[in-house]
C-alpha cells in the first residue's frame, strides 16, 4: 500500500513538475515574444531615424562634392576668360582641365555661335578620354550643332550654370556622366561661351557607398528625372539592383510611407533573388534638390542583432528551462522527502501518541484511586511539555502499604518517555518484592546505568507508607524533596543521593518519618519550582511554600483540590509563555479512621509446633466470639497456624527458645492479627507466591504456608519496629 | 488426631481422622513412613473425618505422592470436605491428587 501511494504520488508530482516546465516555457516564449516584437519595433524606428540621418549625411557629402567641382570650374574662370580672345588656346585649355582633374571626362567650351568669325558660326574645343588616350578635337559643326542643345540654350538664356540628366558615355556604357553647364563672360560681360564638363558620377557613386549603416546596403543617387546617377561599384549584379530600386521608386504603383518624422520615404521589397525583405528608404534632400539619394536595407541585417538575439534568446530559455527542471526535480526531490519527513513526523508523532496514551495508561489517572478504603486520599496529575514527557508518578497498595514514587527523566520526549517506561517498569517489580525504598532505588540505579548510552538521568523519590502505623520509609535520589503539610508545612528532609543512572555502585539509604493522622504529603517535578513566565522568571520554591502555607491555613482542603489550587496558581504565573517543561504534582493524605476494638485478646508462645494447638483453640474461641461462621472461622484458623508456624520454625535459630505473641484485634467489621516475634529480620511478604501449576515432580515440599495467608487473608502487612518483625493480617467478617 | 492404615486385597487406605495441623503433623507423617516403602500397591486416603488441614499436613500428602510415584504407585484422596476442597483449590494440589 505504502509503495502504491509512493508510485502515484511520484505520477503526481512527475506531472506537476512537467505542467509547471510547460508553463515556465510558455511563460519564457511569451516573454521572449513580446521582447522580440518590442525589440523589433525599436529597431524598425531606430532603421528610419538612421536611414534618414545617413540619407541627409549622405547628400550633404553629395553637394560637397558637387560643389567642389564647381568651385574648381568657377576658380578656372579667369583662365577661359583670359583665353577668350585666343579661340586656338581654348584647345589647351580643355585639354588641361581633363588632364587635371580625373572625374572629368571631357570638358567642351561651346562659343556663341559667330563669335569668333574666323571660326565660322560654330566653334567648340573639346577634350575627351578616348580609351587610355586623351583626345582634343574641334567638334562644333553643323551636323554638331550644339546651339540647338537643351543645356546650352538654357545656359545661354537664363545665365544660368547646373547639372544636366545623366547619361551614359558614348565609349563606355558602364560610364555614367553627368555634365556642369556654366556660362563664361568676355570682357564686356556678355555670355561668350558655355563650358561643359562632364563629370564621371563613379566617383559619387564610390563615396556614396564607402560607409554603410549595414554590409549589404548600398545607396544610389537619382536626379530630378528619376535616372540613375550613381550607384554602388559595379560589381557583380549591383548595377541591376540598382536599376531595380529605381524602378521600384519611379513606380508610382508601390504602396509607400512617409518616415515618422517626415524627411524621408519608405517602402518595402521582396527580394527576387533570394526571397528576403528589403527596404528602401529615399529623401528629396533641400541641398541636392531635386536628386535624391535612396538607401536600401535587407531585412536579415537590419534585424541581424534581433535574430542573434532570438537564438540566444532561444538558448538562454533553453538553458533556463533547463535549470528549472534541474530545481523542479530536486524540489520535487525535496518536496519528497520533506512529505517523507512529514510522514515520518506523522509516523513519530502517531508513535508519540501512543508513547502518550501508554505512558497515561501507566499512570495512575483514576482519582480516588482506591475508593474501598479510607485511610488514603491520593490525587496526582501530569501535564507533559511536549507530547510525551519525562516525568512519572506512581502508587500502588501491596500490604497494606502504599508505594509511592515520582521521577523526573533528563530530557523529554520519546527518549525521556522511554526510559521513563523502563524506570516504571522495573519500579513496579522490584517494589513487588521489595519495601525497602533504597533497595528498590539501588536495584533501579543499577539498571539504569548499565548501558546508559544516552546520558540520561531521572531524579526519583520513593515512598513507603506503611498505612497500619503512618511510617513513612523513603529514598530520595536527586529529586526536589516533598513537604509534608500538616498543622504546618514543612519540608521532608532527604540526603543529596545521585540522581539515577549516573554512579552504577551509588548507594542509597532510607530515610524514616511519621504520617499523623490526616496529614499530608506533598510531591512535585521541577516543572513547578521551574515554571517560567514571560519574563523567565521561575515560579520556585518559595511560592509554592506560600502557596502550602494559605492552603494550611484554610483549614487543609482535599488532595484534589489542593493539586488544582496549585495547577491553577501556577498556569496564571507562567501567563502565555510556553510550558517549559513536564508538570507533575502529587498529594498523599494519610487519613486512617480508627474503630473502636470490641475484642481484644493476647496469646504469648514459644517456639515450638505443638503450640499450635493452643493458639488453634486461642483464635477458635475469639472466631466464636466473633460469630463468624465456620467456614470463614477455618481460613482465618489455618491463615494464622501457618503465619505462626513460620515464626516458631524459622524465627529463632533451631535449640534456642523465643516467644510469638498473637494479638487478636477487632472492630466491628474486621479481625485483624498481629504477630509479633523477637527473631532474625524475616520479612514473609517478601516471599514470591507459590507457583500452583508446577507437576508432582517439580512441586517443592513446602514454601505453601505464606501463599496460604495471603489467598486466606484480606491483607498482610508487615514491619520491623523496634527489633521485632511485627506480621498483622486482617480479615472483614461482615 | 488419629491415622489408621488398613490393608485389602493388596491396597492400602489411610484414614485420616481430626485435625492435621501443623501440631499433629509429625505423627501423621510418622505414621504414614511405612507407606513411603511400598511398590506397586494403590494407596487411598480416605478424608471423609478429616476436618483441617494446614500446610503440613499438605506437604506430608505430597511427600506421600512423589514417593508412590516413584514406585508406580497411584494415591487416591477420598471424601474431601468442601473446605479442605477449597484449599486443595487454592493451591493446585488438586490437579496433583487422583481424588474420588
Amino acid at each position: 500500500m505504502g509503495k502504491l501511494n509512493n508510485n502515484t504520488s511520484q505520477r503526481v508530482r512527475n506531472k506537476s513538475s512537467i505542467a509547471i516546465l510547460i508553463t515556465a516555457a510558455a511563460l519564457m516564449l511569451l516573454i521572449s515574444g513580446i521582447q522580440q516584437y518590442s525589440a523589433r519595433k525599436q529597431i524598425r524606428s531606430d532603421l528610419e531615424r538612421n536611414a534618414e540621418m545617413e540619407l541627409v549625411i549622405k547628400s550633404i557629402a553629395v553637394k560637397h562634392a558637387l560643389e567642389d567641382v564647381e568651385l574648381a570650374l568657377r576658380n578656372r574662370s579667369w583662365e577661359f576668360e583670359q583665353f577668350l580672345p585666343y579661340p586656338d588656346s581654348l584647345f589647351a585649355v580643355t585639354r588641361r582641365i581633363v588632364e587635371q582633374n580625373p572625374s572629368f571626362d571631357g570638358c567642351c567650351i561651346a562659343v556663341v555661335p559667330n563669335y569668333y568669325p574666323e571660326k565660322g558660326r560654330l566653334f567648340e574645343p573639346y577634350t575627351a578620354h578616348r580609351g587610355e588616350e586623351i583626345e582634343t578635337v574641334q567638334l562644333g559643326s553643323e551636323e554638331h550643332d550644339y546651339s540647338k542643345n537643351k543645356n546650352f540654350i538654357l545656359a545661354v538664356e537664363n545665365d544660368s550654370s547646373f547639372w544636366s540628366e545623366p547619361y551614359h558615355d558614348e565609349d563606355d556604357p558602364n560610364v555614367t556622366l553627368i555634365t556642369f553647364t556654366f556660362p563664361i563672360y568676355n570682357a564686356k560681360g556678355e555670355i561668350a561661351a558655355v563650358v561643359g564638363v562632364d563629370y564621371i558620377t563613379d566617383r559619387i557613386g564610390k563615396m556614396l557607398n564607402s560607409k554603410h549603416m549595414f554590409p549589404s546596403s548600398y545607396h544610389i543617387l537619382i536626379s530630378d528625372e528619376g535616372k540613375l546617377i550613381c550607384g554602388p561599384e559595379e560589381v557583380g549584379n549591383t548595377h541591376q539592383l540598382a536599376e531595380e530600386t529605381l524602378d521600384m521608386i519611379n513606380d508610382s504603383t508601390r504602396e509607400r510611407f512617409v518616415s515618422s518624422s517626415g524627411h524621408c520615404t519608405l517602402l518595402s521589397f521582396i527580394d527576387n533573388e533570394d526571397g528576403s525583405k528589403g527596404y528602401v528608404f529615399y529623401n528629396s534632400p533641400q541641398n541636392i534638390k531635386p536628386w535624391r539619394i535612396a538607401v536600401v536595407n535587407y531585412d536579415y541585417e537590419v534585424f541581424a542583432p534581433l535574430i542573434k538575439m532570438r537564438w540566444r534568446n532561444l538558448l538562454l530559455t533553453l538553458a533556463g528551462l533547463l535549470i528549472l527542471s534541474f530545481i523542479i526535480h530536486r524540489s520535487a526531490k525535496n518536496i519528497s522527502k520533506l512529505q517523507q519527513a512529514t510522514l515520518e513526523r506523522e509516523h513519530i508523532d502517531s508513535e508519540l501518541n501512543i508513547a502518550r496514551k501508554i505512558q497515561m495508561d501507566m499512570i495512575p489517572k483514576v482519582f480516588p484511586p482506591f475508593p474501598e478504603r479510607n485511610d488514603i486520599n491520593i490525587y496526582g496529575s501530569l501535564v507533559p511539555a511536549k507530547v510525551v514527557g519525562g516525568d512519572l508518578y506512581d502508587f500502588f497498595i501491596r500490604d497494606e502499604k502504599l508505594y509511592f514514587c515520582i521521577g523526573d527523566v533528563s530530557g523529554k520526549s520519546v527518549p525521556g518517555a522511554l526510559v521513563m517506561a523502563a524506570g516504571y517498569t522495573l519500579y513496579h517489580s522490584l517494589a513487588a518484592h521489595e519495601s525497602n525504598p533504597s533497595r528498590i532505588m539501588q536495584a533501579l540505579n543499577e539498571a539504569l546505568s548499565k548501558d546508559n548510552e544516552t546520558n540520561m538521568f531521572v531524579t526519583m523519590f520513593i515512598g513507603v507508607l506503611d498505612l497500619p502505623t503512618g511510617k513513612l520509609r523513603y529514598c530520595n535520589a536527586g529529586h526536589e524533596h516533598p513537604f509534608i503539610i500538616g498543622q504546618k508545612v514543612r519540608a521532608l528532609p532527604v540526603k543529596p543521593h545521585l540522581p539515577l543512572g549516573v554512579v552504577d555502585d551509588m548507594i542509597y539509604t532510607t530515610q524514616e518519618d511519621f504520617l499523623a493522622k490526616g496529614e499530608m504529603v506533598f510531591l512535585y517535578t521541577d516543572g513547578l519550582t521551574e515554571a517560567k513566565d514571560m519574563k523567565h522568571e521561575q515560579f520556585g520554591l518559595k511560592r509554592v511554600e506560600s502557596v502550602l502555607e494559605t492552603f494550611v491555613e484554610q483549614g487543609g482542603i482535599p488532595t484534589e483540590a489542593l493539586i488544582h489550587t496549585i495547577s491553577e496558581k501556577v498556569a496564571a504565573f507562567v501567563g502565555d509563555a510556553e510550558q517549559s517543561d513536564d508538570l507533575t504534582l502529587l498529594a498523599i493524605q494519610y487519613t486512617p479512621k480508627e474503630k473502636p476494638i470490641v475484642l481484644h485478646e493476647s496469646l504469648t508462645l514459644t517456639n515450638k509446633v505443638s503450640e499450635i494447638t493452643k493458639l488453634n483453640t486461642f483464635v477458635k474461641s475469639a472466631t466464636t466470639a466473633l460469630n463468624l461462621e465456620t467456614d470463614l472461622a477455618n481460613k482465618i484458623k489455618l491463615a494464622v497456624e501457618e503465619a505462626v508456624t513460620n515464626c516458631i520454625e524459622y524465627a529463632y535459630p533451631v535449640g534456642t527458645v523465643g516467644d510469638v505473641v498473637v494479638d487478636i484485634e477487632a472492630d466491628d467489621s474486621t479481625i485483624r492479627f498481629i504477630i509479633t516475634d523477637s527473631g532474625a529480620d524475616f520479612d514473609p511478604t517478601k516471599v514470591s507466591k507459590a507457583d500452583t501449576t508446577l507437576s508432582v515432580d517439580e512441586r517443592p515440599i513446602g514454601g505453601l504456608g505464606v501463599f496460604l495467608v495471603r489467598n486466606l487473608m484480606d491483607s498482610i502487612n508487615y514491619e520491623r519496629i523496634k527489633g521485632k518483625n511485627v506480621l498483622r493480617m486482617e480479615k472483614r467478617y461482615s | 488426631m488419629n491415622t489408621n492404615i488398613t490393608e485389602k486385597d493388596g491396597e492400602y487406605t489411610v484414614f485420616l481422622e481430626g485435625e492435621l495441623d501443623t501440631a499433629h503433623a509429625l505423627e501423621v507423617e510418622q505414621a504414614m513412613q511405612p507407606l513411603h516403602e511400598l511398590s506397586g500397591k494403590n494407596i487411598t486416603i480416605d478424608c471423609s473425618k478429616l476436618e483441617y488441614i494446614a500446610s503440613s499436613g499438605l506437604r506430608i500428602l505430597l511427600g506421600l505422592l512423589k514417593s508412590a510415584k516413584g514406585n508406580g504407585n497411584k494415591v487416591v484422596l477420598k471424601d474431601l470436605n468442601d473446605e479442605i476442597k477449597e484449599v486443595f483449590k487454592m493451591t493446585g494440589f488438586i490437579d496433583l491428587f487422583d481424588i474420588e
